[in-house]
């Protein structure tokens, strides 16, 4: 294998909490060499709107002599699977298929693990799209760091079902890119929930997004503010990270000298767990020069970079993006809607990936998510023909151990390992064909989506009674006789 | 000289034309592709394995086996598959350089004095990057048409082929575009029926400006709404020889759309059509072609609540002609992938044949231009590609225009030789092959 996926190192600790021990995460960005001990106080309040997502009990599952794309640079063939208590029990050949249980018959298809997509906007820009969904861009201050992702998400989005048919089980859903420091992200298992919290993936970190480049000096700028210039950006963030590292510094002194308690503010707060690792900086950035900046200034306040997201110039600075461990979400072959997306090259992914940085495909669409295998092909393809010798065993990790590693899960999802949570997809042939099709989509070892079967594809309340009173959006009493839905 | 040699021969100086671009495309008289797949999109079918013969820009044969012809360039085709060149039905090309810088687009204007007569072809640039981007992705022809911000009426489209030359437009006043559904409405004053009503007037009067011309060019005639410009624009519409593109995904508005195309005896075609299915029999006993998005399925706005997969498969069972244009959040930038849009139709029940139709043939019937099928005697406008042309794994090894072989050197493909190994300091910057 090429290259190494350097294992995060996930610091579970136990943490009182209200209702009771609740694990959380405390960890550091992709690569995660650079662990801190947290001992201070609780700046990412990873227990203040707790994931209440618990998988059903599942019965075992025998996928039996499919070919298999582990995620961890393996190719097998006429493999068996085995799901058990929602894990992966066991991979290798003529497994005993479990007394109860469901049998897969895998013969003729594929399996690979369930895919990640590190940038989402699903339920905070939800469909129908209208002004009042609007709910992902707080466009009202340069630094809104204190806004969560989670509180706007609408968890009846009528799109997550959609992704779930495409293959996806895990997705980041991040505020938008109008300001240097947009808020907190949020990561979900692709689940049906009431509340957003039904969704949330145990453990997972949270994120920051922030923003480089044209969109923020747009919107500030035109509203006769700073930032205005590229550089303005630059110094409103070095800005905010001082008066982050001071807070920081005040709740330290507090918890080791006592006295009376700081403020609490919910801005310095995320920035704050950024500071000490808590939090992942998922950084939307196009150009390589910005890239490099923005390394040197997370250098200068102590913190990592996770991923830049949107990298349209990774490729330019790729050694740069290995030595400094951070990895780069890109999309196959968008470009030119922007000036800094103007250096696009198709083989982007190819030249991050050879250059031993860790990349990844990313979606940013409602419509791209759905086919993040058809994107992870073009840019397989296009690696090959800049000569690289890619192929899907090793390919196949852009669209799930990568992006796992850039949320920070990676040591419990985005490969095919025993004991990893039985997120998995089997399609109906080689996934990086356009004619292939996730068939079924199992996620904590249940099956959430079953292509064959309406019953195990999920329609939220929007759907119910909507251009069919009686039925719902697109079901089968509807368009009987011209083939399924989707 | 025995068919081994012709082999390597083709593929030597195939790997020359890759290398040297131009230099030796613009000699090649006869290009003859030996032994590949052939979709002719004709009465002839696909053929598994065929021999192909191009002269002076002309597909001269196309058959099983042509024997051991001279030519310019012989292709080895084997596991190749060869197309007609890709047609984009819609798109921004030549208008349009970064879509969020305004002074690099073309394609609309904020002037409500022109609507209906804005002819965008005099802003046609045929050097823009997206012309070589797109070509190497096997687009050949495309149909440009302007947008519009401020009135339903966005004007007239244009034709042109890829070849990056400065007489490359082959045809203006093709179309004219008109906003109807959601878009329509909010830019015709909040409501559909406004919108419609505009449209209706328009007719109305460039139907009156019909009869009574020199009076109304005089000034001898009441006010009419339309400038003169917009309705002589309006002339080759009315008269039934100039279709219509009319943007429409709500079933009833599509309704709406085939009644008022009844009313005026109109040439339509629609684009959108998220909800195309639920009205096919309708479309196709109208005669009315659509051009469509086919991997937007989602709800995303009220106007298409409908919207799936197999809209494409559904239109086309009931006898509409289909086109399918590149995904929409790709822009015109990707408009090739046109072909990854196909693939996903046919993946969701559109017959293969049909789905290569959608993004060639299908498109120059609806807008009337050459090309689009493989015959003797047609301009040889192709692709060979590496493999199935609707994988998105599959890529186009030669791309002909008018019997030429054309550059697939492209801003992409610079960018990405520069930087295969990409090293710190300015070494990098002088590093020109």
């Amino acid at each position: 294998m090429q290259f190494t996926l350097n294992s995060n190192t996930i610091a579970r600790r136990a943490m009182g909490a209200a209702g009771g021990a609740l694990l959380v995460a405390a960890l550091v960005s992709c690569g995660g060499d650079k662990q801190k001990e947290n001992d201070g106080p609780d700046f990412s309040r990873q227990s203040a709107f707790p994931s209440t997502y618990k998988a059903e009990e599942a019965a075992p599952v025998l996928i039996r002599g499919a070919t298999v794309l582990t995620g961890t640079g393996e190719q097998l063939t006429n493999a068996d699977i085995l799901l058990r208590d929602g894990k992966i029990a066991a991979i290798g050949e003529r497994l005993k298929a479990p007394k109860k249980g469901i049998v897969v018959e895998g013969a003729g298809k594929w399996v690979t693990p369930g895919i990640i997509d590190v940038h989402s906007h699903l339920g905070d820009y939800p469909a129908p799209s209208i002004e009042s969904s609007q709910d992902g861009n707080e466009m009202t201050s340069p630094n809104t760091a204190q806004v969560w992702a989670e509180h706007s998400v609408w968890t009846q989005d009528p799109q997550f079902a959609l992704a779930l048919a495409g293959g996806v089980t895990t997705l980041q859903i991040l505020p938008g890119s109008a300001n240097l420091f947009g808020g907190r992200g949020v990561t979900l298992k692709n689940v049906p929930g009431r509340s957003v919290q039904d969704m949330k993936f145990p453990g997972a970190p949270y994120g920051l997004k922030m923003a480089c480049g044209e969109n923020p000096k747009r919107v500030y700028g035109d509203k006769g503010t700073l930032p205005s210039t590229r550089m303005g950006n630059v110094a409103g963030y070095r800005q905010a990270w001082i008066d982050a590292a001071a807070y920081r510094h005040k709740w330290d002194e507090y918890k080791k000298n006592g006295g009376e308690a700081p403020d609490r503010d919910l801005q310095l707060e995320t920035l704050a767990g950024v500071l000490n690792g808590e939090i992942l900086v998922h950084n939307h950035c196009y150009r390589g020069e910005e890239m490099a900046i923005m390394m040197d200034v997370a250098k200068e306040f102590g913190f990592q970079i996770t991923a830049f997201h949107h990298a349209v110039e990774a490729y330019k600075v790729a050694d740069l993006l290995a030595e400094n461990n951070v990895c780069a979400a890109v999309w196959a072959d968008w470009w030119g809607f922007k000036h800094e997306a103007f250096d696009m090259t198709e083989a982007n992914l190819a030249i991050i990936d050879q250059a031993k940085a860790c990349g990844m495909i990313h979606s940013d669409s409602e419509i791209g998510i759905q086919h993040l295998n058809e994107e992870t092909a073009k840019a397989m393809v296009a690696g090959q023909r800049a000569g690289f010798a890619i192929e899907p065993r090793h390919a196949v990790a852009w669209m799930t151990l990568n992006p796992a590693k850039a949320l920070g899960i990676d040591e419990v999802t985005g490969s095919l390992e025993k004991g990893k949570m039985a997120d998995l997809v089997v399609w109906s042939g080689n996934p990086f064909s356009v004619y292939s099709k996730a068939e079924k989509v199992f996620i904590d070892g249940n099956l959430m989506y079953d292509r064959s079967n309406p019953e195990r594809q999920p329609y939220s309340d929007f759907e119910l009674g909507i251009m069919d009173a009686e039925g719902e959006r697109l079901s089968e009493s509807r368009v009987k006789g011209q083939g399924g839905a989707q | 000289m025995n068919r081994t040699n012709i082999r390597s021969r083709g593929i030597a100086r195939m790997a020359l034309a890759l290398l040297s671009g131009l230099a030796l495309s613009a000699q090649a008289q006869t290009v003859l592709i030996k032994d590949a797949k052939i979709v002719t999109l004709t009465d002839q079918g696909t053929l598994e394995s065929a021999d192909l013969l191009v002269r002076n820009g002309r597909i001269e044969q196309i058959a099983d086996r042509l024997g051991d012809l001279s030519a310019d360039l012989i292709i080895d085709g084997r596991g190749k598959v060869v197309t007609p060149g890709l047609i984009a039905p819609s798109s921004e090309l030549g208008l349009t350089e970064i879509s969020a810088a305004a002074s690099t687009n073309d394609g609309a204007v904020q002037d409500t004095s022109i609507g209906a007569g804005f002819d965008p072809s005099v802003a046609y640039n045929p050097r823009s990057t997206l012309i070589p981007f797109n070509r190497a992705g096997g687009l050949t022809q495309a149909v440009v048409v302007p947008g519009s911000e401020e009135k339903i009426f966005a004007g007239q489209g244009f034709a042109i082929r890829l070849t990056g030359d400065f007489d490359s437009i082959i045809g203006t006043g093709l179309v004219q575009k008109v906003y109807f559904g959601e878009y329509g409405a909010q830019l015709a004053g909040g409501s559909r029926a406004r919108a419609y009503e505009q449209i209706e007037s328009a007719l109305e009067d460039a139907v009156e400006y019909a009869g009574n011309r020199e009076a109304i060019r005089k000034g001898e005639w009441r006010d009419l709404d339309f400038s003169i410009a917009d309705l002589e624009a309006l002339q080759p519409l009315i008269r039934g020889e100039q279709p219509l593109l009319i943007s429409a995904n709500r079933a009833s508005d599509i309704l709406q759309v085939l009644a008022l195309g009844k009313k005026y005896n109109l040439k339509l075609i629609v684009q959108g059509a998220a909800e195309g299915w639920m009205v096919a029999d309708q479309l196709a006993a109208a005669r009315v072609p659509v051009v469509i998005d086919a991997l937007g399925n989602s709800p995303d706005a009220f106007e298409k609540l409908g919207a799936r997969l197999d809209n494409a498969a559904l239109m086309q069972k009931a006898g509409v002609i289909v086109a399918i244009s590149g995904p929409g959040y790709a822009g015109s930038h990707n408009s090739y992938l046109s072909r990854q849009g196909a693939g996903n139709a046919v993946a969701y029940g559109l017959p293969y044949e049909e789905g290569v139709k959608a993004i060639s043939a299908n498109v120059a019937t609806i807008f009337g231009l050459e090309g689009g099928v493989l015959a003797p005697g047609s301009r040889a406008d192709l692709v060979l590609w590496s493999g199935d042309p609707l994988e998105v794994t599959s890529f186009a090894e030669l791309v002909l225009i008018d019997g030429k072989p054309q550059s697939l050197v492209n801003r992409s493909t610079r960018l990405r030789d520069r930087y295969l190994h990409p090293q710190a300091g300015t070494g990098h910057g002088y590093k020109l092959k």
